[in-house]
């Protein structure tokens, strides 16, 4: 009884040093993959209430490596599940309180708001899996491994995935913008 | 706008990472507390309904007694 109290208090220790470490990846990526405030933070929520339960086996299968991509996991199957229950995609516009506004000069604002809806819109309009990969790659800053196990995909595949949504994004943006973008 | 590096560039600022709202780490604090609390007092309860429980005395006491007729028969067959 002891030593299952231990090592409660242990898993309980590790598991919130992996929450402090990636609240803010979690809800990044609910934010971005859901589009809506509440959502966002009820997706996050649930992620973590998910991989609590579940940690003591993550810990064991993942044998020292990162613990993220598989929290990022869990918030994807969660944000998949909510989407085919809901038979609903992410709002193309995001909140009001854009990523953008809390990291940029005003000039930079002025100047770019236009350029940056173009892109948000653009990555909203990609076909879900190449939307993940750069919601992963960019807000996260997630490297082709974390992004092929996050999505159950080999490096190499995701690699191509990457280049694939970047290349499309350049043609919609090109053409949405006029080319002045 | 001219090719993927600035898409890239773009993309840095458009998906910039979001600060969780505070209220929402507290939530979550407090979330994860209680279902650690749950988890425990569940399994402490199971084991106390587990020594209590007559039905459960029954099902051991039907497995000692077919241990106890197999130890039984074995020695049977090996006189």
């Amino acid at each position: 009884m002891e030593d299952r109290g231990l090592a409660k208090a242990e898993l309980d220790e590790r598991f919130s040093a992996l929450y402090r470490a990636h609240l803010r990846d979690v809800y990044s990526y609910a934010h971005y993959r859901v589009g809506h405030h509440q959502d966002a933070e009820d997706l996050t929520e649930q992620t973590f209430l998910q991989a609590y339960r579940h940690f003591e086996r993550a810990l064991a299968q993942a044998d020292g490596r990162p613990l993220r991509p598989w929290l990022i996991r869990i918030a994807h199957n969660l944000a998949a599940n909510h989407y085919r229950d809901r038979s609903r995609r992410p709002a193309a516009a995001l909140d009001d309180e854009t990523p953008a506004a809390a990291a940029h000069d005003v000039e930079a604002l002025v100047s770019g708001r236009e350029e940056l809806a173009l892109v948000l819109d653009g990555v909203m309009g990609l076909p879900d899996d190449r939307r993940e990969a750069l919601i992963m790659r960019f807000a996260l800053g997630m490297d082709n491994r974390e992004i092929a196990r996050a999505l159950g995909r080999s490096e190499g595949a995701t690699k191509v995935l990457i280049h694939r949504a970047i290349r499309q994004l350049e043609g919609v943006v090109a053409r949405d913008g006029g080319g002045s973008a | 706008m001219s090719g993927p590096a600035d898409v890239e560039r773009l993309l840095e600022r458009a998906l910039a990472p979001v600060e969780p709202p505070a209220d929402l780490a507290s939530r979550l604090r407090a979330a994860l507390a209680a279902l650690g609390e749950s988890a425990v007092g569940e399994l402490e309860a199971w084991e106390r309904a587990a020594m209590r429980a007559p039905r459960r005395w029954a099902r051991v006491a039907v497995a000692l007694a077919a241990g106890a007729g197999a130890l039984v028969r074995g020695r049977r067959r090996g006189d």
